[in-house]
């Protein structure tokens, strides 16, 4: 295996026959190969780790947060996650599927955290309780009235459309078979879905804006 | 509206969604964190067992959540109990002389088996833990981080 040294100091260290040195802070870790920074981790390189989680921390955020935990229940299962990573950093065999990975990792705690609430708890307890409640506070966070609109129409749709918008709109983007393979429906159907899904809320948002309109005339 | 694009309006909902819920600082690094617990020396014990799977619908409230490590050689039996603060306990199958360090958060500690393979950790915090079996010989086995 190649060393790969990844310090602020190998800036411009090149000379024949030396390892290959990749300086993160001149290659922006923005436009890293998620192989290197996987393998750098691996190394020990905690640059390269900081990194990872920088560029993928709103991604497993998003996906654990569609199973509607809260905020502790949600911060334990990311960081379950996390820590399943640094154990797995050298054993990531397809590191371009990185970004499926953490989803599946994610989902699979968060499921399993959500059977565990569900044994603990009186079994009268909803714990879609809250998720009713989220809207209007959302609502005043947000100062932007399309964004506004955007969200209240977000939360008319049917459940299972706010969770597959919600895995479609990650960042970075996960792909169509990750998102199949999470929400259990055939890859085929996941772009015809999104298109019908986010018509919907557009029509949504036109009303919604429309009647805004009307009523401050 | 009309004129707003489909791709256009999932970049509005993702910021809107990232705004009213963006991950907490402490989440972040708390995920940098993370890296402490890097190991590069232990084998890594399979979660064979978990009595969470399996289980949708039944609903007790008396039963912790019960889960089995497997390395060559040793199982590693673990439950979680609520009673007094955060109580884990474990047995090593078969039973084996052996220490066993629990890490948390950024905190370790470590106990040492009995006579039969059983070892118990009190006030554990919440959060994610991982259990390391160091056998005399100085054999590492590390189960996987759960949320138990």
């Amino acid at each position: 295996m190649t060393p790969i040294t990844l310090t602020p100091s190998a800036r411009g260290a090149t000379s024949p026959g030396a390892p290959i040195q990749v300086d993160l802070e001149s290659l922006s870790v923005i436009e890293a190969p998620v192989a290197l920074l996987l393998q750098a981790a691996a190394g020990g390189d905690r640059s390269a780790w900081d990194a990872l989680v920088d560029r993928y921390h709103r991604l497993v955020w998003s996906v654990v947060r569609g199973f509607r935990l809260d905020e502790a229940a949600a911060a334990d299962v990311t960081q379950t996650v996390w820590l399943r990573l640094v154990e797995h950093c050298d054993r990531i065999r397809e590191p371009e599927k990185l970004p499926g990975w953490l989803a599946a990792t994610a989902r699979n705690e968060a499921m399993r955290v959500i059977k565990g609430q569900q044994r603990q708890t009186p079994s009268t307890f909803d714990f879609d309780l809250a998720d009713e409640m989220t809207p209007a506070l959302d609502e005043r966070l947000i100062d932007d009235e399309t964004r506004r609109a955007v969200l209240w129409a977000f939360h008319q749709l049917p459940t299972d459309a706010q969770d597959l918008l919600r895995l479609l709109c990650t960042h970075p983007p996960l792909d169509y078979q990750t998102i199949s393979d999470l929400v259990g429906r055939p890859v085929g159907s996941i772009g015809p879905t999104r298109q019908r899904i986010l018509e919907k809320l557009r029509a949504l948002v036109t009303t919604h804006l429309g009647e805004g309109q009307e009523g401050k005339e | 509206m009309k004129d707003v694009t489909r791709d256009q309006l999932e970049v509005l909902l993702a910021e809107a969604l990232e705004e009213v819920d963006p991950v907490p600082d402490f989440v972040v690094a708390a995920a940098k964190d993370a890296f402490i617990w890097r190991t590069i020396d232990a084998e890594l014990a399979e979660l064979v067992f978990d009595s969470s799977d399996g289980l949708v619908g039944v609903r007790s409230q008396e039963t912790a959540r019960q889960v089995t490590f497997r390395a060559p050689g040793v199982e590693i039996e673990m439950m979680m109990l609520a009673e007094g603060g955060r109580r884990l306990v474990g047995q090593l199958v078969p039973p084996q002389q052996a220490t066993v360090e629990l890490r948390h958060g950024t905190a370790l500690q470590e106990t040492t088996t009995d006579a039969v393979g059983r070892f118990s950790f009190t006030d554990v915090p919440t959060g994610p833990v991982s259990l390391t079996i160091v056998t005399p010989d100085g054999g590492r086995v590390t189960t996987e981080w759960l949320s138990l």
